[in-house]
């Protein structure tokens, strides 16, 4: 259904020609588009967001966003949201083979079975606020933004500005970004010294994290049909990068058996690139939403993302939309699955599966319905994430080898949005 | 750094040649479903979970805000 | 005196004009800018009915019918239309013919089943052929017994010279539709595309099938909602083909063009809807927007 544009358009240029002759006198002339918004009055438009999430912890996370277009095309909106977190996370250290018991941060003991990895109980609350100005200035859009957040061990509060040209008749848009966090890390029982045994602490209570961010996109126009973008983004953090909590078993290296722990440690500073490509392209009545995301670090992660959507819509009110995403990362270079007794300590060590290679792949639908004679809309979201790793890596010693060092991951979750304007 | 920008100025000067759509051809563009992001709130949590679950962040937003999860 | 009334945001104003309803829509806060484009529009309509109805006898239409095979001298406006209606003439091969309008007499589209006779469609049909036509040097000598009409082309000029006019003088965007042929200035503020229905030819005048936006350009439809006859169980549409003095065979309900200008779109229709089974291929081949019911 695609318009031929490259065929000779033999009666059409013709009659182009012909009409310009008739029309000399008088030619009916296209006035542009004019901004901002025409509503008198302004238009407050409220999403409420519940999502739900399992694996083996559990997420729980309402939020509440508003968002006011005044008449002058002055955007405004803020965002609330609360994070509630319980259930069991790998610890990083690996299994025995034997029955182990674990002692947590809190004092609860726990015993696992044989051949599971060691998890932490924990449960966690976190609150956050975004808000957000948008001013549009004829081809110009500038965006000025604040967030704060805080949780029992992490606070962050940052700031960002964007600034968005329109070109070429609106068919292009450039985008330039950037954005400054300053975070502050809070362990609950203390800071874990890095790659020491657990139970030794730095004695520094707050450890701050700065994070800088800037990008840059261009969108644009192809047809009337389709949409593509480019955006490339550069992230730099420094500071305690390292997750408080999480160790690496050191284990005998003709057994396997674990030895003993330390605590991870990774690098005090990263740098991050990524260029993710996306594209929407609307057939007859269904639009098709592909992206693509390479994204690269200097801690050795290297990623691949693929995501698409297709909605399909029934009428004016409804629609159905599938989604599929593939995600591939390498490991960063200081991942382990263990430290080998014996071996010197490497500068930088972490067992958290997620800086481990792996590959995962997304599996959704979302409904979409919008109630007839109401500019209310209710979106719900389904979803499974599957992670699936290297269960017998190479290097695996002893008792290791043949126990499962990446068991998948599964995660569900449903989304709920609702939104309506008053 | 200098890489992105020499992407982003290619794909700007690519792009302008590639506009031919005329005015009366901007009826699906004018569609709410036209966008790349058309929910900003479950686009916001789904940026979560992923950054929470994986090593990689970002794309095509600035990043919103720290959080413990990574 | 002219009916302009506000409507949610905007404002529509409504005459008759051109044998049928004709609208302006205006998407401004001001209601004097709103009644000035509604009176630009309807002095323009009924200008170019005057000078152009078949049925007016001081028309200029009327004047060239009358002429009996004697030389004609044009204006420049109608010097205008005459090589419109050659180019179309030529870009159709002969299927779009302005001195076709005598096969009328034959037909009356009522929705009745009468057709007419096979010898009087044949006695018409010897009447019409453009070539026959000398036009030349701003002069037009029409034999005697044919006749030209403007009945394809006049209206979509008509819709284009009056958006022309009112552009001039205003800047908010407006839609002016005579009859279902329209053109849009523009958006609506606010970049918000204007909202088109497209008729359902089995409820003329009653609901829409479908919604089209309309961000600017010409839109016009050609089809066999209103004026039909009912012949052998099949619908035959009042568009004939100039070769045969028949309706067109096996042409869509409707051809819906969306186009540069009112001119070009509903001679894309016309041109589509003349090509019966073929309007689809043709119309995607042109790589113009379409619709076809």
């Amino acid at each position: 259904m695609q318009l031929d544009e490259s065929r000779p358009r033999s009666v059409r240029s013709k009659l182009r020609s012909a009409a310009c002759l008739l029309l000399t006198a008088a030619a009916p002339r296209m006035v542009q588009a004019q901004d901002p918004a025409p509503s008198p009055t302004p238009t407050n438009q409220f999403d409420l967001t519940g999502l739900f999430y399992s694996e083996r912890i559990r997420v729980l996370e309402p939020t509440i966003r508003y968002t006011r277009i005044s008449p002058g095309g002055r955007t405004f909106s803020g965002q609330f949201g609360f994070d509630s977190i319980t259930g069991a996370s790998p610890r990083g250290s690996l299994s025995s083979g034997q029955v182990q018991t674990v002692t947590s941060a809190s004092g609860r003991r726990r015993s696992i079975a044989a051949s599971e990895l060691p998890t932490t109980e924990f449960s966690d609350s976190r609150f956050a606020v975004d808000a957000e100005v948008q001013q549009p200035a004829g081809p110009f859009s500038f965006t000025l933004g604040g967030h704060f957040s805080h949780e029992s061990d992490y606070e962050s509060r940052g700031v960002s500005g964007k600034l968005t040209v329109d070109l070429n008749h609106k068919l292009t848009a450039l985008t330039f970004g950037g954005g400054y966090n300053s975070d502050t890390v809070s362990p609950v029982d203390g800071t874990a010294t890095g790659l020491a045994p657990p139970g030794r602490f730095t004695g520094i209570v707050d450890n701050p994290k700065h994070v800088t961010n800037m990008l840059a996109g261009i969108s644009q126009v192809v047809s009337r049909r389709w949409l593509v973008g480019v955006t490339g983004s550069l992230s730099t953090e420094d500071g305690y990068l390292t997750d408080p909590y999480k160790i690496l078993s050191v284990i005998n290296r003709t057994t396997g058996v674990p030895i003993s722990e330390v605590s991870e440690r990774r690098p005090d500073t990263r740098s991050r690139k990524s260029v993710q490509g996306d594209s929407v392209y609307h057939f007859t009545s269904n639009v098709l939403y592909l992206s693509y995301r390479r994204y690269w670090d200097d801690w050795g992660v290297k990623s691949h993302t693929v995501d698409g959507r297709y909605r399909i819509p029934y009428d004016e009110s409804l629609f159905v939309e599938p989604h599929l995403r593939f995600y591939t990362q390498s490991a960063a270079d200081f991942y382990r699955y263990g430290l080998i007794q014996g071996e010197s300590l490497p500068s930088y060590a972490t067992s958290d599966y997620r800086m481990a290679a792996f590959r995962s792949v997304t599996l959704g639908a979302a409904i979409g319905f919008k109630p007839s004679r109401s500019t209310s809309e209710w979106t719900l979201r389904a979803e499974y994430i599957g992670q699936f790793g290297d269960k017998s890596p190479p290097g695996a010693v002893g008792v290791q080898s043949t126990l499962d060092l990446f068991p998948t991951i599964n995660i569900f979750s449903l989304a709920l949005n609702y939104r309506f304007n008053r | 750094m200098r890489t992105f920008a020499a992407f982003i100025l290619l794909c700007a000067l690519a792009g302008g040649g590639c506009a031919t759509v005329k005015p009366w051809d901007r009826d699906l563009l004018a569609r709410p479903a036209m966008k790349f992001v058309t929910c900003p709130s479950l686009n916001g949590i789904d940026q979560h979970v992923y950054f929470s679950k994986e090593a990689s962040m970002g794309g095509a937003s600035l990043a919103g805000g720290g959080c413990g999860c990574n | 005196m002219t009916d302009v009334r506000q409507v949610e945001d905007y404002f529509v104003g409504r005459f008759a004009a051109m044998g049928g309803p004709c609208e302006v829509l205006i998407d401004a806060d001001s209601p004097y800018r709103a009644r000035h484009a509604v009176e630009i529009a309807e002095v323009e309509a009924r200008r170019i009915e005057r000078k152009f109805s078949r049925y007016l006898p001081e028309s200029v239409v009327s004047r060239i019918n009358a002429s009996n095979g004697r030389l004609v001298p044009v204006d420049d406006e109608t010097a205008q239309l005459l090589d419109y209606a050659a180019s179309c003439y030529e870009m159709s091969d002969g299927m779009f013919d302005i001195t076709s309008g005598v096969l009328r007499k034959a037909w009356t589209f009522d929705g009745g089943g009468r057709v007419p006779a096979a010898d009087a469609i044949r006695d018409l049909v010897a009447r019409v052929g453009w070539p026959r036509v000398t036009w030349k040097d701003r002069e037009l000598t029409l034999p005697a017994g044919m006749e030209i009409d403007f009945g394809g082309i006049g209206k979509e000029y008509a819709v284009d010279r009056a958006a022309a006019i009112i552009g001039g003088e205003i800047s908010d965007p407006c839609v002016v539709n005579f009859g279902g042929d329209l053109f849009a200035t523009g958006p609506r503020r606010g970049g918000r595309a204007w909202r088109i229905g497209l008729e359902d030819p089995d409820h003329p005048g009653r609901t829409s099938i479908d919604r089209l936006d309309v961000s600017g350009g010409g839109v016009a439809t050609s089809g066999d909602a209103r004026r039909y006859v009912l012949h052998e169980g099949k619908r035959l549409g009042h568009i004939l083909n100039p070769k045969t003095g028949w309706p067109v065979e096996d042409a869509p309900r409707s051809v819906t063009v969306f186009a540069e200008t009112c001119s070009e779109a509903g001679t894309l229709s016309t041109l589509a809807y003349l090509r019966g089974r073929g309007a689809e291929a043709f119309l995607r081949a042109e790589g113009v927007r379409f619709r076809i019911v």
